[in-house]
């Protein structure tokens, strides 16, 4: 593994000559990659430098969650890196052959900060930075949002990442045929039958849709585990795998529910602003409302339900024997009454 | 409740897990010994929980037979110990029969059929609305109200602490 990896640093960095690794260990966390943390001695011809990396390796594809491109999402924290404030660490290069090390992977700068964002609530010994902290994220938020799609996104790429028909033309074919995808969907990602919340949930957003508003690149997985942070600041927001074209409301929405997943309340701050959707609407002149951002929960979580349930369905079925995919079941359970209260399911408070 | 994964998947998963992701890491002959003990008794409690309630069952209706058995082969003995053997024979040995619990797989077929029908009324209940049919509208609600109060229950009893584990 070191010498492939010091052969892949070798070649990402122009002017390197050679290159030692030094304290290699993975990284817990990251449920749709394996993650590992590293330091290279590096020498060029007229100095050394110790650089810290990140590999993001896929797993193996019968237990990958979502099957995302290391090359696009590459090119694309490059483009933000370019054209946007965002602050993202730099991507040095991806390697898509599987004989490097087992399956496609990239290399990324490691960022300073700290990615245990746990610390910032529930009396969390870094619960002073929490305002300037998620005021900060909402910014970085707002900045992603606002960028040019053309830029972020010059070859069509992030349209239809998963190649499932989105059509990202308008806003209106968008919902019509990422709705589709969802009900389509349906009985692949119900790993048992209770689960027909989630097929009432996508024909439910089907009849309702809400205004339109102007499509953006969103994250894909805006939650609380993905940004780092240093003195009430964001230094980096992570994991862009599944970012894609897409309704700004669904990033606000996902972070609704990763709040109730991950014991946090990111959207309840900060709180001299009102919280989250008010900043958010404040900076952007927009007035979107809690009842779009409830439609829009539902609607992101099944965008991100679709590939994780679906990886249980293969756990269950015996397809793979990753422990992860049965601790997903009880670990993402506490959701189901949010949903269910959207959806004005009786007995459900609300 | 699901029915997939069942209780059984679970505790074999974990079992697979110990091998795959736990053993390989542990550098301690103490901690690697304890893992496999874990397995043991995992394998154990799934060996036990298919037959647990039946088997409880029987045996107690077995031991108010022998009671009762006892008590008669004993006969007219006499002395305190005779006598507190008979009078358990008539209050414990007099108890009746416990019903044998329901097959567990047949109650898992049955609950899964009603859950796949209610899958199906919900897509059909769809159709309906989209067509303008209100009365679809309060079905659906029909439909909710059962699920509810069903998936709070579930909720209440699976989930583990706050917050995922792993995570930032």
């Amino acid at each position: 593994m070191h010498e492939q990896l010091a052969a892949f640093v070798l070649r990402s960095l122009p002017g390197a000559r050679d290159v030692e690794i030094i304290e290699f260990a993975p990284i817990p966390g990251g449920f749709s990659r394996e993650t590992y943390r590293f330091d290279a001695r590096v020498g060029f011809d007229d100095r050394e430098e110790v650089l810290p990396f990140i590999l993001r390796k896929d797993p193996p594809k019968e237990a990958a969650i979502l099957h995302t491109s290391r090359a696009v999402e590459h090119h694309l924290i490059e483009a933000i890196r370019q054209h946007t404030s965002v602050p993202v660490s730099r991507s040095y290069g991806f390697e898509l052959d599987p004989a490097a090390f087992g399956e496609a992977a990239m290399l990324i700068e490691r960022m300073h900060g700290s990615g245990q964002t746990s610390n910032l609530f529930n009396g969390g010994p870094d619960e002073h930075q929490v305002d300037d902290v998620i005021r900060h994220l909402c910014e970085v938020l707002v900045a992603l949002h606002e960028a040019d799609i053309a830029a972020l996104d010059p070859h069509g790429a992030l349209a239809d990442p998963r190649g499932v028909g989105v059509d990202a033309s308008s806003w209106d074919t968008y919902m019509d045929t990422t709705l589709q995808y969802y009900i389509d969907s349906a009985p692949d990602m119900a790993f048992d039958p209770t689960m027909m919340l989630m097929l009432d949930a996508a024909l439910t957003l089907r009849r309702t849709k809400p205004r339109p508003m102007p499509l953006s690149l969103v994250h894909g997985d805006f939650n609380p585990a993905n940004f780092l942070y240093a003195d009430g600041r964001v230094t980096a927001l992570i994991d862009w795998e599944n970012s894609r074209i897409g309704d700004p409301r669904e990033d606000l929405g996902w972070m609704t529910t990763m709040d109730i997943l991950s014991n946090t309340s990111v959207m309840a701050h900060p709180r001299d602003e009102g919280g989250f959707l008010a900043y958010y609407n404040r900076l952007r002149g927009t007035d979107i409302t809690m009842e779009e951002v409830d439609y829009f929960t539902l609607f992101g979580t099944y965008n991100v339900a679709v590939p994780v349930n679906s990886a249980i369905t293969r756990r269950v079925r015996g397809e793979h024997q990753q422990f992860l995919h049965l601790y997903l079941i009880q670990a993402s359970a506490p959701t189901i009454p949010n949903l269910a209260r959207m959806l004005n399911y009786p007995g459900v408070p609300g | 409740m699901n029915t997939s994964p069942t209780v059984d998947d679970l505790l074999a998963g974990l079992i697979v897990a110990i091998s795959d992701d736990i053993l390989p890491n542990v550098a301690n002959a103490k901690a690697a010994a304890t893992a496999m003990m874990m397995q043991a008794v995992l394998q154990s409690v799934r060996q036990v929980l298919p037959v647990y309630h039946a088997n409880i069952t029987d045996e107690h209706n077995q031991m108010t037979r022998t009671l009762r058995e006892t008590a008669d082969v004993l006969g007219g003995a006499i002395g305190p110990e005779a006598d507190r053997i008979r009078a358990r024979a008539a209050e414990l040995g007099a108890r009746a029969d416990l019903p044998a619990p329901p097959d567990q797989a047949a109650t898992m077929a049955a609950h899964r059929t009603l859950s796949e029908a209610l899958w199906d009324t919900i897509a059909d209940l769809d159709v309906l609305q989209r067509a303008g049919d209100h009365r679809a509208d309060a079905a659906l609600q029909v439909v909710r109200g059962h699920l509810g109060p069903r998936y709070m229950r579930d909720v209440a009893t699976v989930v583990v602490g706050a917050g995922m584990l792993g995570r930032g």
